[in-house]
């Protein structure tokens, strides 16, 4: 009967031995008051266990995390839009590039008579468009773009910087 | 209310589409269980809730990677166990840890006098021995009687093998025992 050690009575109380290792332990401890009483004590050992009540986290848990998570949403969505913002102004510059170079291509060939209308027209914009972009108009553009560039880099990230303070406490 | 009888599979699925709020009926549902578990291997409960804070939302952004290959507790419960080993992986913490290792248990034994053991009610006993159960077998016996889960499941969180959890269930179980048999022996004594 002093065959049937720990690991046995363990496996015979989460019912997992062979049918014939399981009757082996029943009737060892139906026998032997060792492993009965080893058994027993086995047993409210694990009845214990059983009954131990979880605990629980402060009572604004849920509401902490959910903060949390909304808060994160918040700054990916600013960050989404401030990159959408810099895609437009990318956009927007090219396209402005592409249509002052289209217009140098047009002025630089003879006008067809029933195109001169359209001509005229691409002609003033590309004239407008020729003085804004202009060497000196050119240099005060690129570096006030630059400068709101800057400016507006710096607040968003001061501000997420911000943001993920205030959350973190 | 219709929120709550909802499986696991199908309120994330329901975040996945963008109901944000729905998110917290899984914190709800395993704010406690995962609180428990960390309580037991951190021994802290502020330490506890922090963790626990961060494995929601770890999980919360993690969730477009989440396959349904697994079940979510198995694999929340994983985020929960590496991120208190994260967490207890400061050198003080790691020396303690190591000390108090899954193999030598007795030191659990010989912190409590007869004193202790005959004075004290018997499932706050437990209750206090558990809590001081070293790191690897607070997890286990937190998966296994809390959870419910199968030793297989624990093995996948732990990611260590059956046998093994086998092991650190049976000697938990076993320190429980001679524990008790010391106060019975006691308690007749007196």
């Amino acid at each position: 009967m002093n065959n049937i050690n720990d690991e046995l009575l363990n496996k015979y109380l989460d019912d997992d031995l062979s049918r014939e290792e399981n009757d082996l332990v029943k009737i060892s401890i139906e026998n032997s008051s060792e492993v009965k009483k080893r058994y027993e004590t086995l047993l409210k050992v694990h009845e214990h266990l059983n009954s131990i009540e979880k605990e629980s986290p402060s009572i604004d848990f849920t509401k902490l995390v959910m903060k949390k998570l909304n808060a994160k949403s918040v700054i990916a969505r600013q960050q989404k839009y401030f990159l959408l913002f810099v895609l437009f102004m990318l956009c927007f510059i090219i396209l402005c590039f592409v249509g002052y170079a289209f217009y140098q291509v047009i002025s630089s060939m003879q006008p067809i008579q029933s195109s001169e209308i359209v001509t005229n027209y691409s002609k003033n914009l590309g004239d407008y468009f020729s003085n804004f972009f202009g060497q000196k108009n050119l240099t005060i553009f690129g570096s006030v773009l630059s400068f709101i560039m800057l400016i507006s880099g710096y607040f968003l990230y001061d501000y997420q910087k911000h943001s993920k303070k205030t959350f973190s406490h | 209310m219709m929120m709550k009888n909802l499986t696991d599979v199908e309120i994330i699925e329901s975040v996945k589409k963008g109901n944000q709020a729905d998110y917290a009926v899984l914190i709800d549902r395993y704010k406690n269980k995962a609180f428990t578990m960390l309580k037991r291997m951190l021994k802290n409960d502020f330490d506890a809730e922090e963790v626990l804070m961060d494995c929601f939302l770890k999980a919360y952004n993690n969730l477009s990677t989440f396959k349904f290959e697994s079940k979510f507790s198995t694999w929340f419960y994983r985020i929960v166990y590496n991120s208190a080993l994260t967490k207890l992986s400061s050198a003080k913490r790691k020396i303690e840890n190591e000390m108090s290792s899954v193999d030598d248990l007795h030191f659990l034994q010989s912190s409590y006098n007869a004193d202790d053991l005959v004075k004290e009610d018997l499932s706050l006993l437990v209750k206090k021995i558990v809590n001081e159960l070293p790191l690897k077998n607070a997890a286990v016996i937190t998966m296994f009687y809390l959870e419910e889960m199968r030793t297989e499941e624990i093995a996948d969180i732990l990611q260590i093998s059956v046998s093994n959890v086998k092991v650190i269930l049976y000697r938990s179980r076993n320190l429980l025992r001679e524990i008790i048999e010391k106060r019975n022996l006691f308690q007749e004594v007196i």
